[in-house]
């Protein structure tokens, strides 16, 4: 059975950690983009 | 031989490297895919060739990827690299970017709705079926938050709360992308056999399809306003996380493992499972919105259709990720029980998901 192999192994908090830090990554980048995008930092037409 | 060394060594020696690595192994598909999206309508006549979208390039070419890599031995290194929730995510903020403001408060009531009744009935169908089948109370929960919220990241979040093994989390992660797979081509052709207008069919894939990347894609491949409100349907399901969460933590250490003298979770619990990237997808709506109207409709829309551009890169990026982080291994070890259970849960989840899908956006419209 599947939970009988599974006894030695560690838990998973550092997965759980890495997943909210990408949560905010996400969110800057999206939003610095955007910023970028309406400032004229990037123009229409670079993105191929 | 590099090949036969193992992976914690191999990461041990150079992680950086290898994330990097696989990171171009990512953006060269992503740009095979953008390549083949402009080229091959043109290299082929007739409407099949045209309806081909790009999620269906970058998917195939992942898998492809993964084929390759696994059979050279180098997947395993490179997977640091294949970041689907971050890609997924960043292109979900920038989709915040060309969705007036107002759709998403209008759609938000039916929108959380659904999500409470969807996520009540299918989480609680789950658990109840994986007990009568005699799983573990850890894959338990992580199979229910799986099939009930938003796949992996719940899985995730799940698996943080009543602390699973590795293993399960990897298990249920792949039985999450298994079944998520053919959804995205079968949930749009349902819709179009059913003859669902665009709002229903989005908030029936929102509803319905587990993974977020999953969703954007099979809404993609519907229509922009499906996208939308797919998008939207998801999402909301994305900031329910942290209440399942937070009951789970509690349920585990009260009532499954009676851990002596445990605290309730409390606000900082909830704050610290919450997806940020909600936030992040409301303000880019906020932000574009009032700048739209600032400027006339004609620049707003030269400039709202780069942010857009942006976002196609990221999801192709994401839909490449998911291709090539797909794992059959695990699912072979498991046996035949979870399977029945995610695949029932799955029949449910379908169902119920058209029926609220019905009841709750038919007179929605985006535009």
């Amino acid at each position: 059975m599947f939970s009988m192999k599974c006894m030695t192994e560690p838990p998973t908090r550092q997965e759980s950690r890495t997943q909210f830090n990408e949560d905010w990554a996400a969110t800057v980048i999206g939003l610095v983009l955007l910023v970028l995008v309406i400032v004229g930092v990037i123009p229409p037409g670079l993105i191929p | 031989m590099t090949e036969t060394r193992p992976q914690s060594q191999a990461e041990t020696r150079s992680p950086v490297l290898y994330v990097v690595l696989g990171v171009v192994v990512v953006l060269v598909l992503g740009a095979a895919t953008r390549f083949l999206e402009k080229n091959v309508p043109a290299w082929f006549e007739g409407d099949v060739a045209k309806a081909i979208e790009y999620p269906v390039y970058a998917i195939v070419l992942g898998l492809i990827g993964n084929a390759v890599l696994t059979a050279t031995g180098w997947r395993e290194r490179l997977e640091g690299g294949f970041r689907t929730e971050f890609f997924i995510k960043t292109g979900l903020v920038l989709l915040g970017a060309s969705i007036n403001l107002k759709v998403i408060v209008t759609a938000a009531g039916p929108a959380i709705i659904q999500g409470i009744l969807l996520i009540t009935s299918v989480f609680l169908f789950t658990w109840w079926l994986a007990g009568r089948l005699g799983l573990d109370d850890k894959l338990r929960a992580l199979l229910s938050a799986a099939v009930s919220i938003c796949g992996v990241s719940a899985a995730i979040a799940a698996a943080g709360a009543v602390q699973a093994r590795k293993e399960q989390l990897a298990y249920t992660a792949s039985l999450v992308i298994a079944f998520a797979l053919p959804s995205i081509f079968l949930v749009p052709w349902l819709a179009s056999v059913f003859g669902l207008t665009d709002e229903v069919a989005g908030a029936w894939i929102g509803g319905n399809i587990d993974t977020t990347a999953a969703v954007t894609a099979a809404g993609a491949l519907v229509s922009e306003d499906a996208l939308a409100v797919a998008s939207i349907v998801k999402v909301t399901q994305n900031a329910l996380i942290g209440i399942v969460v937070i009951a789970l933590t509690a349920w585990f250490a009260f009532r499954v493992e009676r851990t002596p003298g445990a605290k309730a979770p409390g606000v900082g619990e909830f704050w610290t499972r919450f997806p940020k990237f909600v936030l992040g997808f409301v303000a880019a709506s906020v932000i574009a919105t009032w700048y739209l109207g600032t400027v006339s409709s004609a620049e707003g829309k030269e400039v709202i259709a780069v942010a857009n551009d942006l976002r196609v890169w990221f999801l192709i990026l994401a839909f490449v990720s998911i291709g090539l982080e797909f794992k059959v291994g695990s699912l072979r070890e498991a046996g035949w029980r979870p399977v029945a259970v995610f695949a029932s849960a799955a029949v449910l989840n379908l169902v119920l998901a058209l029926g609220l899908a019905l009841l709750l956006f038919s007179g929605f419209t985006v535009t």
